[in-house]
């Protein structure tokens, strides 16, 4: 009953940070410098001035800014997200296409980046001082503190170029032609250095986080219990211990899944992968306002989604937070 | 040294548990015996750090390893050796035969599983019975440590109870599968003083109604009176003073122990025209650290009575040569009380 009600108030306070990030958004690119008509006009290869008066009352940017910002919230309230000045197509189509396969490589890599993050965190743990548990440090280390497009490049010599396991980029290949089962595998193959690229920096995180927290949590009295219990390893550590250890776990996972949805961007960039990262970077170079605004707005709207969905995950996990005790 | 015949449901001999530290390595335990008989409480009373929740740990084979290793003596548990039996069978017997209650009740239950959830493991580890089953005996189970409504409270978690309750839940885990020997560390420290009686008055009536064995570990002699049949003091590790518990209260040979009896303190004092009471005393100082012992009493830093001999040489517990007869005990001046009783 109080997960229903929990679950609508987060919803609200969700809808009213991204009308905050819709307004801060609009404001900024505005702010910035650069005019989408001369953009336009350069494409076309050079346009009279009445050709630019044009194109500027077309898309409303004539207007006081604070008109524009205006009916621009109207139309998203409409869920109208405009159209893209460059494609010359409607917002949410463009979004429409590309939001799936950003969703695909931001979770595939969310899944890799956790479980094995959880996995080395837990073996470090085993022996803090040993030597698994230096390696799992010095690498976690590293893996933060490489720029992601550099770590995807590095991925491409290794696993492309050395040893020619995996395609460079794209989604699938351009020749493919076949459905269903053969599809997905295509994808799959194709999906595997990006995943791998954005899941490093995000797994290395999680390996640091779980091994300090099971360290913490294999000294807890619960776990001595258990053990007195006369339970056996197994089952002390995934089953007691672990248990506890992957609530910080679940609550960066929150927290990082915006970092994750903006290294996606990079990762996009680096792979050609045909996602909404692409689309905000090609969107920023053609000063594409409507389209960028879009993009920012529905990345907004799965942030808001997952951490709505990490908080939901936290209260299953933990009973002290579900039926509000200490 | 060959085990000698005894009735005793486990018996330590000469135990030495020794830890690595940064000081490099020091002896927690050196040289504990000491008998647990079948159905008596025993207890064993010491400062902290004195070795008594090692000497715990290393009855339930929990010594903490790395850093802790059990380097020397036995522990017979019904005539087998368990600090050389396989971590299988120790398994076994844990939770099984020997079962442990702890000191903090507030986080010794696991926060994410349902109390009923944590019995029922406990049952389904060691009994051969069926799920169904085993959460029957659960509520029969909390029903007997006195939780009430234990059908909905087998459903609670452990944030949902009392500490009190906690140790209760505590108490129907460890003989959810009727133990021969019962270790509490120091079940009651945590909590509230009428909640302590309640509890040693159910530990009581778990001992008669399953005919358990207990050792209890404690830092109050108040406990000690209470509960036991027969006390070990510890000091920095060893046994320096053994006897029924009567022959400890009335009749102390040891001045650590006569210390440790003076800090109980005695309510409605000057009501009871009891004048003739000493003041409630301390024991001046700190147990010394492990790794700085030397070669004489442990004790003789913080003693009243030590002179050079303590200070070079260790007592070894025996029992001494007294008139009024004796138990066993390490001092070189056993059963003197003041200075002034010392020989020339």
């Amino acid at each position: 009953m109080g997960t229903i009600r929990y679950i609508f108030r987060r919803l609200g306070y969700g809808l009213i940070l991204m009308v905050g990030v819709v307004v801060l958004n609009f404001l900024l690119i505005h702010a910035a410098p650069g005019d989408p008509a001369e953009v336009i006009a350069g494409e076309m290869g050079g346009i009279t001035e009445q050709m630019m008066a044009d194109i500027r009352a077309r898309y409303g940017l004539d207007r006081p800014l604070p008109v524009q910002l205006g009916i621009y919230l109207a139309n998203i309230a409409r869920f109208d997200l405009g159209m893209s000045y460059y494609f010359d197509r409607p917002v949410s189509q463009l979004i429409g296409q590309r939001i799936w396969p950003t969703v695909l490589l931001v979770l595939t890599a969310q899944v890799i980046a956790i479980f094995l993050g959880v996995v080395m965190g837990v073996l470090a743990s085993r022996r803090p001082n040993g030597p698994f548990s230096g390696f799992v440090s010095v690498f976690s280390t590293v893996g933060y503190a490489a720029p992601v497009f550099w770590t995807g490049l590095m991925l491409i010599i290794l696993f492309s170029v050395i040893v020619p396991m995996f395609p460079v980029e794209g989604m699938s290949s351009a020749r493919f032609r076949g459905g269903g089962f053969a599809y997905a595998l295509n994808v799959a193959h194709h999906l595997v250095l990006p995943a791998t690229t954005l899941a490093i920096i995000f797994l290395a995180q999680y390996a640091r986080l779980s091994r300090a927290s099971m360290i913490e949590v294999l000294g807890a009295d619960y776990v001595r219990t258990a053990r007195a219990k006369g339970l056996g390893e197994g089952p002390v550590i995934f089953r007691h211990a672990l248990r506890n250890a992957v609530l910080p776990i679940l609550t960066v996972a929150g927290i990082q899944f915006g970092n994750l949805i903006s290294g996606a961007l990079l990762v996009e960039t680096v792979f050609n992968w045909p996602g909404m990262g692409r689309l905000a970077f090609d969107s920023v170079l053609r000063r594409d306002y409507p389209t960028l605004l879009g993009v920012l707005f529905c990345a907004s709207g799965v942030v808001v989604l997952a951490n709505l969905v990490t908080d939901l995950s936290y209260r299953l996990a933990d009973p002290r937070i579900r039926t509000g005790g200490r | 040294m060959p085990l000698e015949k005894t009735d005793a449901l486990m018996s330590l001999r000469d135990l030495k548990v020794e830890f690595d530290t940064r000081h490099g390595r020091v002896t927690a335990l050196s040289g504990i015996s000491l008998d647990v008989k079948p159905g008596e409480t025993l207890g064993i009373v010491g400062e902290s750090g004195c070795g008594k929740s090692i000497t715990a740990l290393a009855m339930m084979g929990l010594v903490p390893n790395p850093p802790g290793h059990v380097t020397g003596g036995s522990i017979h548990f019904q005539g087998e050796d368990i600090t050389r039996a396989r971590a299988r069978r120790m398994r076994k017997l844990r939770g099984g035969e020997i079962a442990m209650i702890f000191q903090e009740p507030m986080t010794s239950l696991n926060p994410v599983f349902t109390v009923g959830d944590q019995i029922t493991e406990a049952i389904l580890l060691h009994q051969d019975v069926s799920r169904t089953q085993a959460e029957k005996q659960v509520v029969e189970l909390l029903a007997t440590v006195g939780i009430p409504e234990p059908a909905k409270r087998a459903q609670s978690y452990p944030h949902q109870l009392s500490g009190g309750m906690r140790q209760r839940v505590m108490i129907a885990m460890a003989i959810s599968c009727r133990p021969k020997l019962l270790i509490a560390d120091e079940p009651t420290t945590a909590l509230d003083v009428t909640v302590q009686a309640q509890i040693f008055d159910l530990m009581r009536d778990i001992q008669r109604e399953f005919g358990v064995a207990i050792v209890l570990i404690t830092h109050d002699m108040g406990a000690i009176a209470e509960m036991t049949d027969r006390v070990a003091v510890m000091y920095a590790g060893r046994i320096i003073e053994q006897g029924t518990s009567d022959q400890i209260l009335d009749n102390p040979l040891h001045p650590y122990t006569r210390g440790l009896i003076g800090c109980i303190p005695v309510l409605g004092r000057e009501a009871a025209g009891a004048e003739a009471l000493p003041p409630l005393a301390e024991i001046p100082g700190i147990v010394p650290p492990l790794h700085l012992l030397g070669e004489g009493c442990a004790f003789a830093e913080r003693c009243q009575l030590a002179d050079d001999h303590c200070r070079a040489q260790r007592p070894a517990l025996e029992i001494p040569a007294l008139q009024n007869g004796g138990h066993p005990v390490a001092c070189h001046h056993a059963g003197i009380t003041t200075r002034a009783e010392l020989p020339a």
